[in-house]
């Protein structure tokens, strides 16, 4: 009868994509798949937070699922820009193929949860109402070690593949980065989840907050720890990105190496800050 | 609430609109009223709708088991707002189809003006009328090409 599939010209060759998506899609197409439709999913989530006037812990019900689009569509870009660096093929191979397969698996288990809780109106995180929300949310945990670990592997092989071409010191950084962003956030992620909550001695819910990133302002915040870790895969590449057009190739690697390590220390200051209850750079917000 | 659900029906209502106007001139401007009509409004209800389903259906009491049930589920605000932003999203793409076929089938647009108006109010009515009026002259131009 009426047919409502699009004219044949509506298709692929003439579809407008603009060139940085066009390139992820050719790097990494299941990763940047990925992320497209978790960034598209962020209409919708939008709408149902201007719609939905719910509280979850004194925060927007729709305000953890949209955070978590826009953070696992950004890490799943980055993933995809990445996978540039490996050697030709590498993407197509069993290895790769059955670990992107699982971490997209895992993404799309963590946004179910996310939403599924936002939608009933329950806390998705340090949830301990009942024996099922605590098994949830160690599986949940479980998942997010997964998804991670991507990165190191990543990095390791880009790491490894250094006749692939590409400048060395922006090769290293990308691979210190990638490993760094799973080897600082276990730690100070897995201690923030397996606390009772990511607030160090704060004296009311509510408070004063950081703006966009909630972080509090009268007290630690374990998050600042974690936000940073896991930015280390931007971090980095970025420090080697600026070293490689200033400097000379072996003074590039060696910034490269020094910003890694500085980068490591500021994760672990302000993990320790948060531990001990003082505030993020309180002078902002 | 920071968008009230009378100003989010009003705004889901003139989209619908602009994509009935846009398939009323689409025989002057069938590219645009196609990408209007059959994409983008369809598309913005569509966000819309699973946004404010996301947001309401957990606490809508009712069901899909029985006519009691699916009238209680009206009940709630959200999901009755919810459910005439489908039916404006479906219809305007019925609408859209409507105005494609009788475009590849050159069939005179005073005649598809009918359908696209009863495609408009009562969606499935117009559906027929355009599916009776396209099997019509199908079977009319068979049977005078057969003698």
């Amino acid at each position: 009868m009426i047919a409502f599939a699009a004219p044949a010209s509506a298709t692929a060759p003439g579809l407008f994509l603009p060139r940085i998506l066009r390139e992820a899609f050719r790097r990494e197409p299941l990763y940047a798949g990925a992320a497209a439709i978790l960034a598209i999913s962020m209409l919708p989530t939008l709408v149902a937070y201007a719609l939905d006037d719910r509280l979850v812990v004194g925060v927007a019900a729709w305000a953890k699922p949209l955070k978590f689009e826009a953070s696992l569509a950004t890490y799943l870009f980055t993933l995809a820009w990445f996978a540039g660096w490996l050697p030709a093929g590498h993407v197509r191979r069993r290895p790769h193929w059955l670990l992107s397969r699982a971490v997209v698996v895992a993404v799309a288990l963590e946004m179910a949860w996310l939403v599924g809780a936002a939608a009933h109106g329950v806390a998705s995180h340090f949830n301990v109402e009942s024996q099922a929300m605590v098994n949830i949310y160690r599986a949940m945990g479980a998942l997010a070690v997964l998804l991670t670990s991507a990165s190191a592997v990543l990095g390791i092989a880009i790491l490894r593949a250094r006749d692939a071409g590409g400048d060395p010191a922006l090769r290293l950084a990308i691979g210190i980065g990638l490993v760094l962003t799973v080897v600082l956030t276990l730690p100070t992620a897995g201690y923030l989840s397996s606390g009772a909550g990511h607030l160090v001695g704060v004296e009311a819910e509510g408070a004063r907050r950081l703006a966009l990133f909630g972080w509090a302002r009268d007290g630690g915040d374990l998050r600042v720890a974690h936000f940073l870790a896991t930015h280390a895969l931007h971090a980095i590449p970025l420090a080697g990105w600026v070293a490689s057009r200033l400097l000379a190739a072996g003074a590039a690697r060696m910034a490269v190496i020094l910003c890694s390590l500085a980068y490591a220390m500021l994760v672990a200051w302000t993990f320790a800050e948060a531990l001990a209850g003082r505030p993020f750079l309180p002078f902002l917000g | 609430m920071i968008l009230p659900p009378e100003a989010a029906f009003s705004a889901a209502n003139s989209l619908a609109l602009a994509g009935w106007v846009a398939l009323l001139a689409s025989p002057r401007f069938p590219r645009a009223a196609q990408a209007v009509a059959g994409a983008a409004a369809p598309l913005l209800l569509s966000i819309a709708y699973t946004g404010i389903i996301l947001a309401s259906w957990t606490r809508a009491e009712g069901g899909f088991g029985s006519l009691a049930e699916v009238m209680r589920l009206f009940d709630s605000p959200l999901v009755a707002l919810a459910s005439w932003i489908h039916y404006l999203a479906f219809d305007l793409l019925v609408g859209a189809a409507i105005a494609r076929g009788a475009r590849e089938e050159a069939i005179a647009f005073v005649l598809v003006i009918p359908c696209l108006v009863l495609a408009f109010l009562f969606g499935p009515a117009g559906f027929l009328a355009f599916a009776a009026l396209r099997w019509t002259r199908r079977a009319a131009r068979a049977a005078t090409i057969q003698e």
